[in-house]
């Protein structure tokens, strides 16, 4: 039986639609991520903290509606908020003693300590951390718990790698604990590494997260005459969009690729640029310059990459070298391939 | 739905450590001593006593309760504990618990500089913890109404003066009778209250100053609830 299933959920405000009616079910030791923009979210998490009366449909947990006993719902939620209270004046040690009493945690918490790596700074005050560790803090509330359903908001939004992927292995360990996630984020990216089953929240509805055909099955397309194009001028520069005017950019110049809804964006320093071309085009175009598809929707400039993550067996990140230190997704077919191209084996 | 007695006390002892080092909130509990200290050369009069009693549960008992909760809407903690399996009477009770601590607290120390010795110790705490827990209700209400500490400080100025200085109007009352009201008040009443516990009258003719007082304290509890159902979950 599914754990967590939304049924027929819609949001308008005054005149717009948020979002259309839609459904989804997680089942018990599964994990979904929805990408969604800050309004769509904060529609959603009212919801779950039953602020607002969902119309027509209803979210149910366990087969029974979060509106009926909130004690009851209570127990088998667990709400991971991003903006998160703490005691400013207390330590992380008085949280975890607050916390073990609160929710009748009757085991010691060494291990959470040693889960969240907050050993070392166990009796620093919350004031004195940075916001990654306040974050670690706040995810360490989740393990003194045992609901049924866990609920993230924005888990890895401005977080240092490690505690991405503190983060990560606690979703891992929810999971083997046969648990349900839901994640919320504005970043498709950390959708991406948390989850498989990664889907976007809008207007239009809930859709899963298209990817762009293989490009293999493009190249077979008939309609594509690749060998007219040969014959033309090819200039080196990849051109931009930006209102009315085309931007031109050097290979060498651009970070990455990510493709968003069939829209491929160019990032030069922290910056997107819309292209005229689709992904498999620019993969094609840029391949001499030692571009990588890494991703069914992104395409990476290996010049620029710092380093390789390993988040699980079956999630990578690249983190780039660039201003904003991005962090984008590697997909584990792309990785074998990558580790041939470095000389690994 | 029991109440836990382990929930009320993790809450109370996190309430009493982050108060401890709330310099801000915590050393309203001066202002009561300071006063104590400035009437305790004036001599043994009942109505000073009552000046420093009346004031200590106005600043302190209404004042930290308010403030408490006022900065746990602000900093979001109370959603968490919303959210946590602790029930609102025992997330009251832990804070409540604090506050009435540290009143009883201060009014001892007062008491004692002062140099008051009431006739009937025990007829008089039980009207003081009567009288707190109207003032802890106030205390309540105005935390779930503002949303900043410092909005809650600013709020609560005015009760404070009303409840803890409103029995110096007392002479004013003949001459505009728009101020007949002072005379039900809580503090007004607890004064009243003293002096015929003083005279050695005994519980039977206290019965109207107690009903009043107890009413101050079912309207103020059940404002508070009503409140709270308003703004549940508010952020």
């Amino acid at each position: 039986m599914a754990v967590l299933s939304i049924q027929n959920v819609e949001k308008h405000t005054k005149d717009m639609i948020l979002f259309p009616p839609f459904n989804l079910t997680i089942d018990k030791g599964q994990v979904v991520a929805v990408h969604s923009n800050l309004n769509v979210r904060l529609a959603l998490m009212d919801m779950f903290l039953r602020k607002t009366v969902i119309p027509n449909g209803d979210i149910l947990i366990n087969g029974s509606s979060i509106s009926e006993n909130k004690q009851i719902y209570l127990k088998q939620v667990c709400i991971s908020f991003y903006e998160e209270g703490l005691y400013e004046r207390l330590s992380i040690l008085d949280h975890f003693k607050l916390y073990k009493q609160l929710y009748g945690f009757n085991q010691p918490f060494d291990n959470i300590l040693h889960i969240t790596q907050l050993d070392e700074i166990k009796h620093n005050k919350i004031k004195n951390l940075t916001h990654s560790q306040k974050r670690r803090v706040q995810f360490a509330r989740v393990l003194f718990q045992n609901p049924s359903f866990y609920l993230f908001e924005e888990p890895d939004l401005n977080v240092d790698i490690e505690t991405r992927s503190i983060f990560i292995n606690i979703t891992k360990k929810l999971l083997e604990a046969g648990k349900s996630i839901l994640v919320l984020t504005g970043n498709i990216e950390s959708a991406l590494i948390i989850s498989d089953r990664v889907y976007r929240l809008h207007e239009a509805g809930l859709q899963p997260y298209v990817v762009e055909k293989d490009a293999e099955e493009l190249n077979s397309d008939p309609s594509e005459t690749e060998n007219d194009r040969e014959e033309v001028f090819q200039f080196n520069k990849i051109p931009t969009k930006i209102n009315e005017k085309i931007v031109l950019f050097d290979p060498p110049e651009i970070d990455y690729i990510e493709s968003n809804e069939g829209q491929s964006n160019v990032y030069i320093k922290g910056e997107a640029f819309p292209s005229v071309f689709t992904l498999n085009d620019l993969e094609e175009r840029l391949k001499p310059y030692g571009f990588f598809r890494c991703h069914r929707s992104y395409i990476v400039n290996l010049q620029k990459v710092r380093e390789v993550i390993t988040w699980t067996r079956n999630s990578y990140s690249l983190v780039l070298d660039d201003q904003p230190k991005s962090s984008i997704p590697l997909s584990k077919t792309k990785m074998a391939q990558l580790k041939e191209m470095l000389g690994l084996k | 739905m029991t109440v836990s007695m382990k929930r009320i006390y993790a809450i109370f002892q996190k309430d009493l450590k982050d108060l401890s080092k709330n310099l801000f909130v915590s050393s309203i509990v001066i202002l009561p001593v300071l006063m104590a200290f400035m009437y305790s050369r004036m001599g043994d009069i009942l109505d000073l006593h009552y000046l420093i009693i009346n004031l200590t549960l106005a600043s302190v008992t209404a004042f930290i309760q308010c403030a408490v909760i006022a900065e746990e809407k602000e900093k979001h903690t109370l959603r968490g504990l919303m959210l946590s399996p602790a029930t609102l009477p025992e997330i009251l009770t832990g804070k409540s618990l604090v506050s009435l601590i540290l009143t009883i607290v201060t009014l001892v120390v007062c008491m004692m500089i002062t140099g008051y010795e009431p006739a009937n110790l025990v007829l008089i705490s039980f009207v003081i913890l009567l009288s707190c827990l109207f003032y802890l209700a106030l205390g309540t209400l105005l935390g779930l109404l503002t949303k900043t500490v410092v909005e809650a400080s600013v709020v609560i100025l005015p009760f404070m003066f009303l409840f803890g200085f409103g029995s110096m109007l007392k002479p004013l009352v003949d001459d505009y009778a728009i101020l007949g009201f002072v005379e039900y008040l809580p503090n007004t009443q607890l004064v009243e209250l003293a002096y015929k516990i003083e005279s050695g009258l005994g519980f039977g003719s206290l019965w109207s100053h107690l009903a009043i007082i107890l009413t101050w304290v079912i309207v103020a509890t059940i404002l508070t609830i009503f409140v709270y159902r308003k703004r549940e979950m508010d952020d």
